[in-house]
């Protein structure tokens, strides 16, 4: 009665995928996207094998595979599925973009592929998109799609700076200054406090501090870097990993010197493949150049946004289902196997290397992924500070044409909804708290007078009911409740308000505290959209 | 020792401890769901929120370690806010079929919702449903009352050791379940019923039997084994209606093995409630007198030698020490309490105690099992050793059957012969035994229900001085009974007297003629075949195989229907209590005996339980130290001598139909349908 047992060929099978090496436990999801690289989905059979092999319970492998939106499981009565997937973004900026009548249009037309949705992908900046299995397609229309099914559109491709023109440029030099006892770890810190560099992925957290405090604990100690960059709208650190990669590789082996980590993780979003491909090639290249590199594990992740929370992402790393950790203990503390562990986000560590060499003079400029109806969607670095106004006429070439600007999202799903009002509020860290907002990954979506504000309310609180992990009450059901009264039709107001208050206080992570932000903002600045 | 403030008043609390618990410790209540104090933290619920000084939100309190100097409100209306939001939360998926519920009426969320909660909800949406899941013959489910708490996935692999739970999917769309739908093979899963703070998990076979305010809680002591779990009986009527687990933080925490709980069935069934004679080879109902007189005159003019009494495994010492004064005014020397031969007893209680105690296996570091499954022969002991094990630092070597432990182990051979290795220092777990510093060595009943059952267990006593195993206060040497009445016995002496004949001496004796009286107390796990034309007195409770060899049956009291002592196999006297009557015409053991000996003349001294138990108390001092454990002494026990090389085999061939309760029950005769002929074992399948 302990379930279904697997069949020798199952065994052998997964033996030829995954070869005859000891297998790990942290490697859970890697051997999962392994399975699923090769059969385009994951089959209970091979579950169950891969438990066998793993000698864990199959119910603690099929909770981490159900967990994962990438990972498609198929039952043993279920047949195979045909033909190849498509994904259409289900992200605010591609429904904007007429992400919706897309899906549609290629529902109805058939074709030889599966029609799905996909949450939001990271390239706002050409929607609507949409994932051809692994091939992702700006602007997508169905004639892009099918060229992207035939292998024809590919993101590919090398480094707007190379390793040579980063090199030239003195990349690198810093890192060869402190191996060679140039530079104190005390003094790296130093320069960056000076700096005033913060965390970029969102949180904000001086990052001078940040390594102070990894480097006061007990070693061993680890580096994780997160580029599970999936906040909706947030496309920075794709564009920097595509344009100037050993930037950030000279940030992380400093980050790595600075806190002596002896090894180093990057959770990378599965939704970025080509950059995954870029990275293992430019490691290659930077070690081949004679730039000592630690180990480094580069770990896919499996479509969860909660893993872009520090301490979900380490559990994700462990092979485990992405739920956030109870603090204390901090990461700084016992992070990644219980060890104390430093983490930055992919833009935090891009800026390293400019922020200790300019230090106090550092201009800690801010990278903007701008996205919506604007004329010029893109990643913009503009001085932190910078009104939304000034934003879109000085950097985007204003509005797109035809529409006035009517809402924008300073940071993503999670930064809230804001009117036009406080266009020229300045977008910066604790400048737009008071009005609900929040700066977070910079992530700025605009919506003009021609976008419909519920549904832009309804789209995001439906993401992140898609992206609750499910652990706590109050994000659990609160997500889930949100959609399903804003679908309802006009809402109780002040029960929505207690819902985001009860979401905002009692939630465990930051998904939950800052979930609620779109539908509070929306009570607030357009209460007649709502109730 | 942190010091913090709790609404305005001081306390201090151990380091290490939580918030939650430093508020219990100054009398303030925090409800929760997910928190148990057995289970690791999940934090999930969002029910124990506080407010801590300095924190800009509210904190769990459940997952927040105490600091020294912290402020914490627990009475503040944000948090009154806070709770009632978890609250309404919690129920906008839980439906309101509490009538129907079997939790209802101790019912956390029940009982929360109106302490904590709000009067009304405001959403007014659909509920979910979710679909039901198998978790074996002894759960119900009801996945859609459930609130992700999380206690069953921990229960089941933190304190049970099986991973078959877990909770699939995410967000709204999360399950608990086993994903294989297997039921759960645990014999401790009973538990999770406890467990559940709602109505999703509850009892199978007590459901919508009762509810828990019509039910009568008699306080009382498991016999199903050795352990001595502590237990609720709750009954309504004459019938049992089911049984819990009662705290005891030196025996059985607060689990219970699923036997223990769930063979309760069995005492309505099969029941011998009225004298039966012998006639004409046919039982017939009889009267008291007719069966007294029956025996009487069998007994009539017979030598003392002549006679014999053996002792079943679930009697109380009561019984055991009438029988044996009547046994003694009779002259017969022909009495045992070890229906399974154990080579145990003597002075030296040291020899057949389990002398570390079961709390004391958390201070061990080196265990040795010897022929003993002490999942099956002790579940909560196993459930100790297992904490110990998750622990870390604990190296476990198993001579005997390979079983699955729920910890993992060094399997170090299959009988006498490897433990005559380590003896001997032959064998590198002797080295490891005698590095550690709290070794234990545990012997159980297939080591020593052996014809070299004396020479094996001196071969342990070699074991336990070659690696230093008693020293200071700690005395790692253990037998591990699997009778409840065993240890009992063992302590009043219900051991053949001088030329007197054993178990088995008793049988060929009744074979060969030279026995013409066996008194069987409740003793079935015997071969009836073996006593020839001897005439059989069964004295018990259920109809099973003592009873059908039986030519005069007295009816008496199973363990619910009497006041009785046992002693567990720590050497733990504890007093179980009478809950129910027993059937019909069916009377206290000890006090059938009074009776009969009265009939013949030979008048027992005590016309009371007071008096019996004052008698107890002379023989052997365990009786007068309730709930106490004392230092065995060591003195000489075991036999030097040949040790066959037959491997050591379980005494126990199937876990749920351990005894004559469970083998009238059907809800074990489902549970080893399901678990064991199907061939997949719980404990027996490595």
């Amino acid at each position: 009665m302990k379930g279904r047992q697997p069949d020798p060929a199952a065994l052998a099978e997964l033996r030829d995928i995954l070869g005859e090496e000891g297998l790990r436990r942290d490697m859970l999801l890697e051997y999962l996207h392994a399975l699923q690289d090769h059969h385009g989905h994951l089959s209970t059979r091979l579950l169950a094998a891969l438990a066998q092999a793993m000698r864990l319970s199959q119910a603690e492998v099929y909770e981490v595979a159900s967990f994962y939106h990438r990972f498609r499981i198929v039952g043993e009565a279920e047949a195979a599925p045909a033909g190849r997937r498509v994904d259409v973004c289900d992200g605010l900026v591609c429904q904007l973009a007429g992400a919706d009548a897309l899906a549609a249009a290629l529902a109805a037309d058939g074709g030889d592929g599966r029609i799905g949705r996909g949450a939001c992908m990271g390239r706002c900046e050409q929607a609507p998109v949409a994932a051809a299995d692994d091939s992702y397609i700006g602007q997508a229309d169905p004639a892009r799609i099918a060229a992207g099914l035939r292998g024809e559109i590919v993101e590919d491709r090398a480094p707007e700076v190379t390793f040579a023109d980063y090199r030239e440029g003195g990349g690198y030099d810093l890192l060869q200054q402190c191996r060679n006892g140039d530079h104190e770890p005390d003094w790296i810190i130093g320069r960056l406090s000076d700096s005033g560099l913060r965390g970029l992925g969102g949180a904000g957290f001086p990052t001078g501090r940040k390594w102070q405090l990894v480097r006061a604990e007990p070693a061993p100690r680890l580096l994780v870097v997160n580029a599970d960059e999936s906040e909706p709208g947030t496309f920075k650190d794709r564009y920097y990993l595509e344009r100037d990669p050993h930037r950030f590789i000279e940030g992380m082996l400093l980050a790595a010197w600075t806190v002596a980590a002896d090894e180093i993780y990057i959770y990378l979003r599965d939704e970025y493949p080509h950059l995954r491909r870029l990275l293992q090639r430019e490691l290659v290249v930077a070690r081949q150049a004679g730039i000592a590199v630690p180990e480094v594990h580069l770990r896919r992740g499996a479509g969860a946004y909660v893993c872009g929370e520090e301490s979900a992402m380490l559990e994700s790393i462990e092979g485990k289902r992405g739920l956030p950790r109870q603090r204390p203990p901090y990461p700084s503390q016992s992070g990644l196997f219980g060890r104390p562990t430093l983490i930055n986000n992919v833009e935090t560590l891009y800026w390293v290397r400019d922020a200790v060499n300019d230090g106090g003079d550092w201009p800690g400029q801010r990278s903007f992924s701008v996205s919506g109806r604007v004329r010029e969607p893109g990643v913009k670095l503009a001085p932190a500070g910078i009104s939304l106004r000034r934003l879109i006429d000085d950097y985007c070439g204003g509005m797109a044409d035809g529409h006035q600007l009517a809402a924008f999202l300073p940071g993503g799903a999670s930064g809230g909804i804001l009117p036009a009002e406080l266009a020229d509020q300045p977008l910066d860290f604790g400048s737009l708290e008071d009005h609900g907002g929040l700066l977070g990954s910079a992530a700025v979506i605009v919506l003009s007078d021609r976008d419909d504000i519920r549904a832009a309310v309804a789209n995001l609180m439906r993401f992140f009911a898609d992206e609750s992990c499910g652990q706590c009450t109050p994000c659990r059901l609160g997500t889930e409740k949100a959609v399903a009264m804003l679908a309802a039709g006009p809402a109780d107001a002040a029960a929505l308000a207690d819902l985001a208050q009860v979401m905002a206080d009692a939630s465990i992570c930051g998904l939950g505290h800052a979930a609620a932000n779109p539908l509070r903002c929306a009570l607030r600045h357009f209460p007649g959209a709502i109730a | 020792m942190p010091t913090l403030t709790i609404d305005g008043t001081e306390v201090t609390v151990e380091a290490g401890c939580t918030v939650l618990q430093a508020c219990e410790e100054a009398g303030v209540e925090i409800p929760r769901f997910c928190y148990h104090d057995r289970l690791s933290i999940a934090g999930n619920c969002r029910m124990c929120l506080v407010e801590m000084e300095k924190a800009p939100k509210p904190i769990a309190s459940c997952a927040m370690p105490v600091g020294e100097g912290m402020v914490i409100r627990t009475d503040t209306a944000a948090v009154r806010k806070a709770r009632q939001g978890a609250m309404e939360f919690l129920l906008i998926n839980h439906p309101l079929d509490c009538p129907i519920c079997d939790q209802g009426g101790e019912c956390d969320l029940q009982d929360q919702a109106l302490a904590f909660g709000r009067d009304a909800s405001r959403y007014v949406e659909n509920k979910r449903a979710v679909k039901e899941k198998n978790l074996g013959p002894l759960i119900r489910t009801m996945m859609t009352r459930c609130i992700h708490c999380t206690r069953c996935v921990r229960f089941a692999t933190e304190i049970a050791g099986v991973e078959e739970l877990g909770a699939t999917y995410r967000g709204e769309d999360t399950e608990i379940g086993t994903y294989v739908e297997a039921a759960l093979t645990s014999e401790m899963s009973g538990n999770l019923v406890d467990v559940c703070p709602v109505g999703a998990l509850t009892s199978r076979p007590y459901a919508f039997t009762a509810r828990p305010w019509e039910l009568r809680k008699t306080e009382s002591i498991d016999v199903h084994d050795a352990v001595g779990c502590n237990i609720r009986v709750d009954s309504r009527g004459a019938e049992v209606m089911r049984v819990l687990p009662r705290l005891h933080e030196d025996v059985n925490e607060e689990w219970l093995g699923d036997r223990s709980r769930h063979a309760v069935d069995g005492l309505r069934r099969q029941r011998l409630d009225r004298p039966y004679l012998r006639v004409d080879g046919k039982l017939r109902p009889a009267t008291w007198d007719q069966a007294f007189a029956a025996i009487a005159s069998r007994m009539d003019g017979l030598a003392g030698e002549r006679l014999a009494a053996i002792a079943g495994d679930m009697v109380d010492a009561e019984t055991m020490l009438a029988m044996k004064d009547l046994m003694t005014a009779l002259g017969s020397p022909n009495i045992d309490c070890r229906q399974d031969g154990a080579k145990l007893g003597g002075r030296h209680r040291g020899g057949y105690l389990f002398n570390t105690s079961i709390a004391g296996i958390e201070e061990a570091d080196a265990i040795l099992l010897v022929g003993c499954n002490p999942r099956w022969e002790a579940t909560l002991i196993n459930a100790r050793i297992r904490k110990r094990w998750l622990a870390g630092g604990l190296s476990i070597g198993l001579i005997g059957p390979r079983v699955d432990l729920t910890y993992g182990y060094r399997y170090l051979g299959a009988g006498p012969a490897t433990l005559a290795e380590v003896a001997g220092g032959d064998n590198d777990f002797a080295g490891l035994l005698q590095a550690a510093e709290k070794p234990m060595i545990i012997v159980g009943a297939g080591a020593l229900s052996r014809p070299d059952g004396a020479a094996v267990l001196h071969l342990a006593r070699r074991i336990a001085e070659a690696t230093g195993m008693n020293g200071g206060d700690w005395n790692g040497f253990n037998v591990l009974h699997g009778a409840a009445s065993r240890v009992g016995g063992l302590d009043l002496g219900f051991l053949p007297g001088e030329g007197g004949r054993d178990t088995a001496g008793i049988l060929a004796g009744a074979g060969r003629g030279e026995i013409d009286l066996v008194w069987l107390l409740a003793a079935d796990e015997l071969d009836m075949g073996q006593f020839g034309d001897a005439f059989v007195v069964y004295q018990g409770h259920h109809g099973d195989a003592g009873a059908h060899r039986a030519d005069v049956i007295l009816p008496g009291a199973a363990y619910t229907e009497k006041d009785g002592t046992w002693v567990n196999t720590e050497g733990r006297a504890q007093q179980g209590r009478r809950a129910t009557d027993p059937p019909g015409e069916a009377r206290q053991d000890w006090a059938i005996l009074r009776a009969f000996s009265d009939v013949i003349g030979q008048t027992l001294p005590y016309d009371n339980l007071a008096a019996l138990r004052a008698r107890m108390a002379e023989l052997a001092p365990s009786f007068g130290r309730l709930d106490e454990v004392a230092p065995g002494e060591m003195g000489s026990f075991g036999v030097e001598g040949e040790v066959d090389a037959t491997p050591f085999a379980s005494p126990l061939g199937d876990y749920y139909l351990a005894n004559a309760i469970c083998r009238a029950s059907s809800v074990m005769a489902e549970c080893s349908r399901l678990y064991l002929a199907a061939g997949e074992g719980t404990g027996t399948d490595g």
